[in-house]
């Protein structure tokens, strides 16, 4: 038999461990046929476009493309993540876990980290099906405008021209504050997830903050746009909306997306500060989580 | 001398009732210990606060009061479960792993090696007879044999103290009985074993000490033997005894101003018996 050992407080192995299991669990229950829907949806919405000039061929297929990106990652966030701590408590298999010696936060910081790599798969692989379906539109766009009858540099100007209006660096960026939108949806879930009574409940609380989430901006701006004569607010509407803003989160500051489908680059600082900003909440939403499952009794 | 494998002090649990001014008391001012050891059977009907008592000594429920230890270290502290195995009631386990996966997953969480965590898993598989079953997914185990795999994971660590709670519930009497010579055997090994179970039988045939709680409040405690023999008769089974010799026998125990209570046959016990006719007994 062992001799007690020295107990190590905090073990990434451990959180390790958890996050490839949460991984496993997710992968085995199939989630990833979503991608044949998006796939078909891409590949779709290319093909009917044939009427459009190539430059609107383009933007609508990085607007539908990133569109669905945004709904599809942020809609796996949520379900994903709602299911997992009932699912656990439901087959007595979070008992075996917090039975052996595995402090609470491990558990959540392992659980989160197993959503965030499926997130992180799952907008990888939509990435490539969207670059795929984009190359091979602009191939056809550049052996449609190869075939015009035109003088040589006009030629080469239009091939150019059509190269410059397909890839554009933006979309990284873009792509990246998508992925972080949906982990903070996801870092929200779980939070839920921590004191919610099912997975049910978790899902409708988590889409009503989303939507809360996009409309609090709007609402903000009425609401102090109607206060008398322009005045600044009294420092208890200003706390009270920074409370509101805490719990929850302003997604239109990661609506980044319409500027880069129309071309415009991403500030640098403005993509950090976004960064930053996802970050926070994420961190914020998973210290709240780990307080309330700390004390959650089983 | 060692500290006691596990400690129990005037542990009280309350469980308020949302909504409502009350509360529920799920177990009032429970003191026990349990030796190193020992086989403890923790008794109840259902309601008596023997699962809220196990989940306070693992450390998933806190105590309204007193205080739980494990071979002396608290048992809120995470620590405390290095020498802990538990097997909660009715088990299921991650459907989509193996029976070595998982295995390896709980020996990941207790820090195993690679190497140690892979001897270690089918040095258990084996012990717990599953070793055909090593790769089959945990979703088509039968009952048995997802206690077998509980059991399994709940010693990966090579842990002092088990704590099982039902561990023979749905079992068919085969599966029962190899769970039960586990149990023994786990004992010979020196393991403590804390069995909350409501199968009496089989309480009393494994249990070294056992603890009755009756609506949150231990009401005995004690060695079995000590709770159950009835002080003033003695049992005797004869065989091969022909009439003449019982005539005598019971000649004598008058003459000594003692008392025949009753003449039966001994009889098996009907999972014996059942196990006889269904090939379960070599």
């Amino acid at each position: 038999m062992n001799a007690p050992t020295a107990h190590r407080a905090f073990s990434p192995g451990r959180i390790w461990a958890i996050a490839s299991n949460t991984l496993l669990e997710l992968v085995r229950l199939k989630v990833f046929y979503f991608m044949l829907l998006f796939a078909l949806l891409i590949i779709g919405s290319s093909l009917f476009m044939v009427n459009f000039t190539f430059q609107q061929q383009f933007q609508v297929l990085k607007d539908v493309s990133l569109g669905a990106m945004s709904i599809f990652t942020w809609l796996l966030a949520v379900l994903a993540t709602a299911m997992l701590l009932p699912n656990d408590i439901e087959d007595r298999t979070l008992y075996t876990i917090l039975a052996k010696p595995v402090p609470r936060l491990e558990y959540i910081l392992g659980k989160l980290l197993g959503v965030l790599l499926l997130l992180a798969v799952a907008i990888t692989l939509m990435t490539a099906v969207f670059c795929i379906v984009l190359y091979a539109r602009e191939q056809m766009v550049l052996a449609e405008t190869a075939r015009v009858e035109a003088p040589s540099d006009e030629l080469a100007a239009a091939l150019a021209n059509v190269k410059a209006s397909t890839f554009n660096a933006n979309l990284i960026p873009g792509i990246l504050i998508i992925y972080l939108k949906a982990a903070v949806c996801a870092a929200l879930t779980l939070l839920i997830s921590t004191f919610a009574s099912s997975s049910i409940f978790t899902i409708i609380v988590s889409v009503v903050v989303y939507f809360i989430g996009h409309l609090q901006p709007i609402a903000r701006e009425y609401w102090l746009a109607a206060l008398p004569g322009g005045a600044d607010p009294s420092p208890f509407l200003k706390v009270l909306l920074g409370l509101v803003a805490l719990v929850f989160p302003d997604f239109q500051l990661f609506n980044l997306v319409d500027d880069i489908v129309v071309g415009n680059a991403v500030p640098l600082a403005m993509f950090l500060k976004t960064a930053g900003l996802g970050l926070g909440y994420i961190s914020i939403y998973t210290l709240v989580a780990y307080l309330f499952f700390a004390n959650k009794e089983l | 001398m060692s500290a006691p494998a596990i400690s129990i002090r005037n542990l009280t649990k309350v469980f308020p009732i949302p909504f409502k001014r009350e509360s529920v008391v799920a177990v009032k001012e429970l003191s026990l210990e349990v030796e190193s050891g020992q086989v403890y059977g923790l008794l109840g009907p259902n309601g008596s606060g023997k699962s809220t008592t196990m989940k306070i000594v693992l450390g998933l429920v806190a105590p309204s009061s007193g205080s739980t230890e494990i071979f002396g270290r608290d048992s809120r502290r995470v620590e405390s479960r290095e020498d802990v195995g538990f097997l909660p009631e009715n088990p299921y386990f991650y459907k989509y792993l193996t029976g070595t996966e998982t295995l390896d997953f709980y020996g990941k969480l207790c820090g195993l090696g690679g190497k140690k965590r892979r001897e270690r898993t089918r040095e258990l598989l084996s012990l717990v007879g599953l070793e055909n079953a090593a790769d089959r997914r945990i979703g088509g185990y039968s009952k048995g044999m997802l206690q077998r795999i509980g059991l399994a994971q709940a010693l990966v660590q090579e842990p002092r103290l088990l704590v099982l709670d039902e561990p023979t519930a749905g079992v068919d009497p085969a599966g029962s009985r190899e769970i039960r010579d586990l149990i023994l055997d786990f004992k010979m090994r020196g393991i403590t074993v804390l069995l909350c179970s409501h199968l009496l039988g089989q309480v009393q045939e494994i249990c070294d000490r056992v603890g009755i709680l009756h609506r949150g409040v231990l009401v005995r405690e004690g060695r079995l033997e000590e709770l159950i023999s009835i002080g003033n008769q003695t049992e005797l089974i004869l065989e091969n005894a022909s009439p003449d010799v019982l005539a005598e026998v019971e000649q004598v125990i008058a003459r000594g101003h003692g008392r025949v209570v009753e003449k039966r046959k001994p009889q098996t016990t009907l999972e014996r018996y059942f196990l006889k006719v269904t090939g379960g007994e070599e």
